[in-house]
């Protein structure tokens, strides 16, 4: 289940994203808009970076501008999906509001939810929650964790699972060992980057010949996926 | 609204994963793996009925079954699905079956004290801040018919290199056991003939402690499994062979601070960083002492004894086939190559227990500041500590081993020790074709 981070300080409004993103297939969390922009101890540990990040902006302390702004410069909330909910009144105080993929003004339409989210996670990712993502003839379906090449299935672990999906939805794109390990694996996993190592490695035996190779090594930075 | 809003934890995620999957694909039946106290695979199905609540609660078993052929009375136990472990079996597909790896736990949920895995996860535990990785060189024989009558088994291209059919079954052999093996998340280095007719050798790329131990039980099962395919039987067996090599488990092991190899030595004059010296100390120290797991079999020390590269000795040594530890030294200045290699284990040990003690030892060498004894080169052998030479004295120098209690507690000690005493007496019973051959005759 993907993971979505609500901040908001309207309690109201919190409450109905929620909702909404749980219609969705999202496990929402408010997170506090304090600190270190990462959900609190108060809340349980992060165990991951979010896959969507909403921001429900009001007049109250801090702005919506600078809110936007701290999310869309934080290391670890830099790739994620950012949505911004607004209330018509401050739509022209909010200059920061083009550091969000989309906007919704309140009140919005379920729909209008639904087709946000999915417009701004295709405009990070490339592709929508619910796709089948295809490279060649391997196919990840990304809603029921299968996998198949030619059709036929192929099976994976868990973390395997998710590493491949990690690099399969976000293509083109070079990921360094430390950022695929706090996207992937959580921010409380300590097993170091030979973790991502290994894993590729196995993905890579399981994937065969044909597509092993799509996941390219790029010397002394990371790993990059090819469509 | 607050932050628990539905918070799912990393369990619930892996869960999800097992039941859609179980789900999408049509798995029949789910295989729940622990093993006992020698190693050896212990595997209950479930229908997949069964399968969610198995995953919150865990399944009953009997807690004896951890003590290997020296078990006691019935007790209760509960097995513990580890779902990151959770994957599809690629043989037999004309059923789909998966397994899971399993952590006993006691009635009350600590772990259960006779738990193989539990124990490597402590020792690993003790030292949380290091990352030791292992690669491993497992060897077995391929043979016509199992040989369970007691007659010496028939190497599959015996002495002839180029007979044409065995050699198809090797090669099929090899390329199917590594599909397998590698269709269930252990990717294979290497694989070759080894120099025994009939023997194989596979080697699995290195990855931390646990998913190696795990790895080495899958590993063992699908060699089996490739075999039975192929109408041949596959053994880790020791030494099947008087006059052939035997099958060693060569560990190679390395350990990392951080994403530094701190066995490294950066332009030392050794071949290890002062911290990989200390760790190789610790380790040929104890060696004597772990023989009764990382060489459990009274057949083991047939394999130890008889040259053929085997080890007898405790010393290192950066080339040569027969030391106990070779230090490789074939990529100078490489970091992420520096490693010891241990070569006395043998492939039909505990690897669990055998990586535990391993690394126990060579924590020891580290926290107390063992002294690396002079490389072996040209050392006569006749200076230098044996190995047990038999499974009687492996278990003695084993049973007053504090290095071994203290890392695996005393249940999984006495359990071990009780065992191997229960199998060294029916070998001394044992009236063996040597006494009949050399003896009825000529008394």
């Amino acid at each position: 289940m993907p993971d979505a981070w609500i901040y908001a300080r309207d309690r109201e409004l919190a409450g109905e994203l929620a909702r909404g993103l749980a219609e969705l297939g999202f496990s929402p969390r408010q997170v506090s808009v304090n600190g270190t922009l990462l959900p609190g101890d108060d809340d349980g540990p992060a165990a991951r970076r979010p896959d969507l990040v909403i921001v429900a902006a009001g007049a109250e302390e801090p702005s919506p501008d600078e809110l936007l702004g701290r999310l869309s410069e934080h290391e670890d909330l830099c790739e994620v999906p950012l949505v911004a909910a607004v209330d018509p009144q401050h739509l022209s105080s909010a200059l920061a509001l083009g550091e969000a993929q989309e906007l919704l003004v309140r009140p919005f339409a379920p729909g209008e939810l639904a087709a946000r989210v999915s417009r701004a996670r295709r405009d990070v990712n490339g592709v929508a929650a619910g796709d089948v993502v295809r490279a060649g003839s391997l196919e990840v379906n990304v809603a029921t964790y299968q996998v198949a090449i030619a059709g036929r299935p192929v099976s994976f672990t868990y973390m395997e699972y998710e590493l491949l999906k990690f690099l399969v939805t976000h293509p083109r794109r070079v990921f360094s060992r430390e950022s695929l390990l706090s996207a992937v694996w959580g921010y409380d996993y300590y097993g170091g980057e030979r973790t991502v190592d290994v894993h590729v490695r196995r993905v890579r035996a399981k994937l065969g010949q044909e597509h092993a190779a799509r996941i390219k090594t790029v010397r002394s930075v990371g790993y990059r996926f090819e469509l | 609204m607050t932050g628990d809003v539905s918070a799912t934890s990393g369990a619930a995620r892996r869960g999800e994963f097992v039941l859609r999957t179980v789900e999408e694909r049509g798995v029949r039946f789910v295989r729940l793996w622990f093993v006992d106290v020698l190693g050896l695979l212990k595997s209950f199905a479930i229908p997949v009925s069964e399968l969610e609540q198995a995953l919150e609660q865990g399944v009953g078993i009997d807690g004896s079954s951890l003590e290997g052929a020296a078990r006691k009375r019935e007790q209760d136990a509960i097995a513990r699905l580890d779902p990151a472990t959770f994957q599809v079996l690629p043989w037999r597909p004309e059923s789909l079956v998966a397994r899971m790896f399993c952590d006993v736990r006691r009635p009350d949920g600590e772990p259960h004290p006779g738990d193989s895995r539990h124990a490597l996860r402590r020792v690993l535990a003790q030292a949380a801040e290091l990352g030791y990785v292992f690669q491993v060189g497992g060897e077995f024989f391929l043979f016509a018919e199992s040989g369970q009558g007691g007659e010496e088994p028939r190497p599959l291209d015996a002495g002839a290199y180029f007979d044409l059919t065995p050699l198809d079954v090797g090669s099929d052999f090899s390329q199917r056991t590594i599909e397998h093996v590698e269709q269930m998340g252990i990717p294979v280095k290497a694989s070759h003939h080894e120099v025994a007719a009939s023997q194989h050798e596979l080697d699995l790329h290195h990855t931390d402690a646990l998913s190696m131990a795990d790895a080495l039980i899958t590993f063992r099962l699908a060699v089996k499994e490739v075999a039975r395919e192929l109408g041949v039987y596959a053994t880790f067996m020791p030494k099947p062979l008087e006059g052939a090599a035997g099958s060693g488990m060569h560990l190679h092991c390395s350990l990392f601070e951080g994403e530094r190899n701190a066995f490294f030595a950066d332009g030392a004059e050794g071949p290890l960083s002062a911290k990989g010296s200390a760790f190789l100390a610790g380790v040929l120290a104890h060696a004597p002492e772990l023989c009764a797991v990382t060489n459990q079999w009274v057949n083991s020390y047939k394999r130890l004894a008889a040259g053929f590269e085997a080890p007898e000795h405790v010393a290192w040594a950066r080339r040569g086939d027969s030391s106990l530890v070779r230090v490789p030294s074939n990529r100078p200045g490489r970091e992420s190559a520096a490693r010891i290699e241990l070569r006395s284990p043998d492939p039909a040990c505990n690897p669990y227990l055998a990586l535990a003690l391993v690394l126990a030892a060579g924590l020891r060498g580290l926290e107390r500041g063992y002294q690396l004894p002079a490389e072996a080169n040209g050392v006569p052998a006749d200076g230098l500590r044996r190995l047990p030479q038999d499974l009687r004295e492996a278990t003695d120098l084993f049973d007053c081993s504090e290095l071994a209690r203290e890392a695996l507690g005393d249940a999984i000690c006495d359990s071990v020790v009780a065992n191997k005493r229960q199998e060294w007496e029916a070998y001394r019973r044992t009236v063996t074709e040597f006494e009949r051959s050399r003896l009825l005759g000529l008394l």
